[in-house]
């Protein structure tokens, strides 16, 4: 339970106790503003019985023709607002969105393959891996480089479920630009 | 040019305007390289020379070098008069009127956007135009001052919209949400009721948007119509679990209660039904919470009988189910406040407290026992820290300000948070326990010893309290609220260079500098350490001019988009930025930092005259403009920002958060110096009133050092003034700087008795005095390259009167170093360690018992920081010669 509304450029005055997390990434402004006047309803985070930010999901919507998907560019969770759904919440706004109003064929998604609790969670709603991507996330000091697991899910609109048919061979970053 | 090679691309001009010297592109890529190369005057001249040409602005190179470069000079209205210069040769252009509109827009000028969107709408008829044109007198009407004008451009916006939904014209939420911001600002709340009734496609769109669904909702409560509120918000309830919505279905069933008491029964049984649904209990029972708390204060419950504990009761039920989960108490804690509150408006304070100390002893004495057994599991680990955290809560509601028995049990809340096979795992509960733990060491010592003839004993205790946070960071690095609360210990020992260390792992940048840069921005300059710091400026201050130059960007791409919800909001956000406290903090502390750095080398006097202080002079208006968005709740508080006698956040601040006195003087003293350096004695003699006005009036708005810094400033700018009315007074003048400096110099030691040093004078004042005395000097220092270069007779005299003071000042730094060295580390083990304590004993024992390393790197981590910034004064001094 939690009040799930739009993301506001405002709210970046007080997302801290989200971005402090040291697995979350606090982007040069452009990035969040560009999501926003982009994608608003996309763009969602909740909130709080006492007003305080709980997590937020940035995403987007691209492609083309049997391509067109919606994107979860980042979930984040405050660390105390753990083990309650909030996750799930988001994501839900997300698959929503991407049917409903955008009429897509599937949502995906990139997780580390290291971040098992994340993989269980996308596994759980019905997110199936669809392929790897090479080296896809970076070192940085904190993290250390990996493959990132780009996993989807087929939306109503992909009656056959073709999205979704897994890709055996790992692919370079290029190769999943759309 | 393309490659940012501006001198290259200047020199390129020239050349080809040596063989045609009225090449107006050639004119307009050279203003606009003159205004990257920040050449200003010369680039407007040129600028303005070309945009005069008759027929200049045909050519679309022009056009765009021109534009360009007023962009660039922030000029918009001579951008946008660039566009209707070119509008006369192509009087139908597109382009050029998006071009105005967009310019308009990112500098707020309203109205300019509103002429362009009208000419757009004229010329294409297009639906993108008319809601630009609505979107434009909307900003209008928000930025007016004059009443009938808003209200005249309000209606226009109205009108507009109207039809454009009744034609079919608005055709989705953005569109929509900018016409009920119209209505909004008007009032009309029934209008927009009617607006969010719409049928056809749109009203498929609001269904399936949560927050036009709230608002939906919230307006029907607006006016009056309960029935339909309750109603939609049963809709919306039955569909998703959205606490906002939870909130108005239980007003709108409240406010049916004279009328009929079914709602509320129904909406009880709601929450019951939707609380035997998967994953919707949490909301649904804190609903049943809220539900009780609103019909009790609106009265329909008797509050003095037992209808006030069935309050009580739902909130222990809520406590009951939901204690395993971190947001348990986040829920809750409001509800225990206003429960509390109420009973304290009857009187009945202690009954009330006496009711949730009875429910939380058992259930915490209950959860202890779980949670000390072996291997507890997440969830009884954490229901232990919820129950803290309701006793913390109780006991500020109780207004409890006995020290001891805010250390109660401390012994076990380590253990359990430090020392137990949890804590190994890294469970979150076991950093939450010694946050709690930690926050109630560092209460209980505040109320323990309020008298400044106690502060031994307050420093003994803060100091242990960073112990216990170190232990907790070496366990879990995670966590980030033990961090913000070691380094707010840390500066509040004087110890910046292991704040520093913490601070820089937290990786805080971009927005954050903005809403965090205040946790250590400018601590550095206090304590001796101005280059570090003054580089985490600059880090504050290329953020917000790179901000300054993207969110008008941003703004403009949502016209573009033509996501219109973003454009009210985009503007705010903007405005804090611009107007932000803490960009004017950094910005200042960049300028004093410079000051600093350079102060002692003749250059400074150049650096001097070049600066822009105009830009920061302050008014009564532009201070009463500036907006606070410095995070200071993000720090874990167990009780509410506005209960402050309880509140850590700024209990812990060794000094007070920079305001506007701070801001204003500040400003003030690079006005001051740019005055001496130019010779401006009229101005300067203004601005050093000012200043004592300014330090006289601050109160315990700022800090005593840096008033004593501002009374440094104001004491070097005196010193300049005689020198040059002809010695009158003059040298007592350098008389009283000479004290002022040396008396706030470390007490003078010989090197055999250099442990003379008082501890807690070090931690709490010395270092910062020596901080201000090596500050003020360095100003006197560059006053003294001033007199020089402007031949005052005094000059020489400075100088003697300077290197007698540094003199005094190298020997006095030199105590100080040493006693850092070495006595200060047995001090601290004599003084804070081993002193006696019987309020933190448990406290003591166990840091010496479990976690002697955290002592040791606490101890290391104090003297090492102080020994930092007396090397950083000392090598200063050293260099002022």
């Amino acid at each position: 339970m939690s009040t799930i509304r739009r993301f506001r450029a405002m709210d970046m005055f007080r997302f801290n106790n989200i971005n402090l997390d040291r697995y979350t990434e606090t982007y040069d402004l452009s990035f969040y503003l560009t999501y926003l006047s982009s994608w608003p309803d996309l763009y969602v985070v909740a909130e709080s019985a006492d007003g305080s930010l709980m997590g937020y999901l940035m995403g987007k919507v691209e492609g083309k023709e049997e391509q067109w998907h919606g994107h979860v560019t980042a979930l984040t969770v405050a660390p105390e607002c753990r083990r309650l759904g909030l996750g799930r919440g988001l994501m839900k706004v997300l698959e929503e969105a991407s049917e409903k109003t955008y009429d897509c064929y599937f949502v995906d998604l990139f997780v580390r393959p290291s971040n098992a609790v994340a993989i269980q969670m996308y596994e759980t709603l019905g997110y199936t891996l669809y392929r790897q991507v090479i080296d896809y996330y970076m070192g940085d000091g904190v993290m250390p480089t990996e493959y990132a697991n780009d996993m989807r899910k087929a939306l109503a609109r992909d009656v056959d479920k073709k999205s979704v048919v897994p890709i055996k061979h790992p692919v370079n970053v290029e190769d999943t630009l759309f | 040019m393309g490659h940012g090679d501006m001198r290259q691309g200047l020199k390129e001009c020239d050349k080809l305007l040596r063989k045609h010297s009225t090449h107006q592109s050639a004119l307009s890529l050279k203003a606009y390289a003159l205004a990257r190369l920040g050449e200003v005057d010369e680039a407007v001249a040129l600028g303005q020379k070309v945009l005069r040409t008759p027929g200049a602005l045909k050519s679309s190179h022009v056009i765009q070098g021109l534009s360009l470069t007023f962009r660039v000079l922030k000029l918009s209205e001579d951008e946008i008069a660039v566009y209707n210069a070119a509008l006369i040769h192509t009087p139908d252009s597109e382009q050029l009127y998006c071009k105005i509109f967009m310019a308009a827009a990112r500098s707020k000028l309203y109205k300019e956007q509103h002429s362009a969107a009208v000419a757009l709408n004229k010329l294409l008829k297009q639906d993108r135009y008319l809601w630009w044109v609505v979107t434009s007198l909307l900003m209008q009407a928000k930025s007016a001052q004059d009443g009938s004008v808003k209200q005249l451009q309000l209606t226009l916006a109205e009108r507009m919209a109207e039809k454009a939904l009744n034609e079919g014209r608005l055709t989705n939420t953005e569109e929509l949400r900018v016409y009920l911001e119209v209505l909004e600002l008007q009032g009309n709340h029934a209008a927009m009721v009617s607006a969010l009734s719409t049928s056809g496609p749109l009203a498929e769109k609001i269904a399936n948007d949560p927050d036009l669904v709230t608002q939906w909702i919230g307006l029907l409560i607006k006016i009056g119509d309960f029935t339909k509120a309750y109603e939609v918000a049963e809709i919306a309830l039955e569909a998703r679990d959205n606490w906002a919505d939870y909130k108005l279905y239980v007003e709108a069933a409240i406010a049916q209660m004279d009328d009929s008491e079914s709602p509320v029964q129904a909406a009880s049984a709601n929450f019951d039904k939707w609380a035997a649904q998967r994953g919707r209990a949490r909301g649904a029972i804190l609903a049943g919470v809220e539900l009780a708390t609103k019909l009790h204060e609106a009265g329909h419950a008797k509050p003095t009988d037992e209808t006030a504990d069935v309050v009580g009761e739902r909130i222990w039920s809520y406590v009951e189910q939901f204690m395993t989960k971190a947001i348990c108490y986040s829920d809750i804690m409001q509800y225990f406040i206003s429960h509390v509150k109420s009973a304290t408006a009857l009187g009945q304070t202690s009954s009330a407290i006496d009711f949730h100390t009875k429910h939380l002893e058992q259930r915490l004495h209950d959860a202890r026992a779980v949670a000390t057994a072996a291997e507890c599991g997440e969830d009884a680990a954490q229901s232990w820290v919820t129950l803290e955290r309701i006793r913390y809560l109780i006991q500020a509601l109780a207004d409890d300000v006995d020290p001891q028995r805010w250390v109660a049990d401390i012994g076990a809340m380590l253990s359990f948070g430090l020392d137990s096979v949890e804590a190994e795992r890294k469970l979150a509960a076991c950093s939450d326990m010694t946050l709690i733990a930690c926050q109630r060491i560092i209460l209980a010592s505040f109320l323990a010893y309020p008298d400044p003839a106690q502060r031994s004993s307050l420093l003994s205790s803060l100091f242990k309290a960073v112990c216990v946070l170190e232990a907790g960071i070496k366990l879990n690095d995670d966590q980030f609220l033990l961090k913000l609360y070691a380094i707010r210990l840390y500066l509040y020992l004087s110890c910046y260079d292991r704040a520093r260390v913490l601070y820089d792992t937290l990786n805080i940048k971009n927005i954050q500098f903005d809403t965090l840069g205040h946790l250590i921005n400018g601590h550095g300059m206090s304590l001796g350490c101005f280059s570090v710091d003054l580089e985490l400026c600059y880090d504050g201050v290329s953020f917000y001019d790179r901000s300054d130059a993207r969110v008008p960007q941003e703004l403009e791409s949502a016209y573009g988009k033509g996501t219109y919800s973003n454009i009210t909001d985009f503007t705010m956000f903007q405005d804090n930025l611009v107007h932000s406290v803490q960009r004017e903090c950094t910005h200042r502390c960049a300028l004093r930092g410079e000051a600093f750095e350079h102060g002692t080398s003749k250059d400074i006097l150049e650096q001097w005259k070049e600066a822009d202080v105009v830009s920061i002079e302050h008014t009564d208006e532009t201070i009463a403009a500036l907006h606070d968005n410095r995070d200071v709740g993000v720090m874990g508080l167990q009780t509410p920002v506005d209960m402050a006698k309880w509140n850590l956040e700024i209990m812990t601040r060794q000094i007070p958060l920079p305001g506007s006195a701070w801001i204003q003087i500040f400003s003030m003293v690079p006005q001051i110096m740019h005055y001496i350096v130019c010779s401006e004695v009229d101005l300067l003699e203004s601005k050093t009133k000012d200043l004592l006005v300014v330090i006289d009036e601050a109160g315990q708005s700022v800090s005593s050092h840096d008033l004593l810094l501002a009374r440094g400033v104001y004491q070097v700018a005196i010193l300049y003034l005689r020198a040059l009315s002809g010695n009158e007074g003059f040298d007592s003048e350098l008389a009283t700087l000479s004290d002022m400096i040396i008396g706030a110099l470390p007490q003078e030691t010989s090197s055999s008795a250099s442990n003379t040093l008082d501890l807690c004078d070090v931690a709490l004042t010395t270092i910062r005095t020596a901080s201000v005395a090596t500050e003020v000097f360095t100003y006197a220092q560059s006053v003294r390259h001033a007199l020089f270069a402007q031949r005052s007779p005094s000059a020489n005299a400075v100088t003697f009167g300077l290197s007698q003071i540094r003199k005094t000042a190298m020997k006095m730094m030199g105590g100080l170093r040493t006693w850092t060295e070495k006595p200060a580390r047995e001090n601290i083990d004599a003084l804070w360690l081993n002193a006696e304590d019987s309020l933190l004993a448990p406290v003591t024992a166990f840091l010496f018992n479990r976690r002697k390393s955290a002592v040791t790197l606490v101890t290391k981590s104090c003297a090492g920081s102080w020994l930092k910034s007396a090397n950083n004064m000392a090598a200063h001094w050293k260099k002022c010669t």
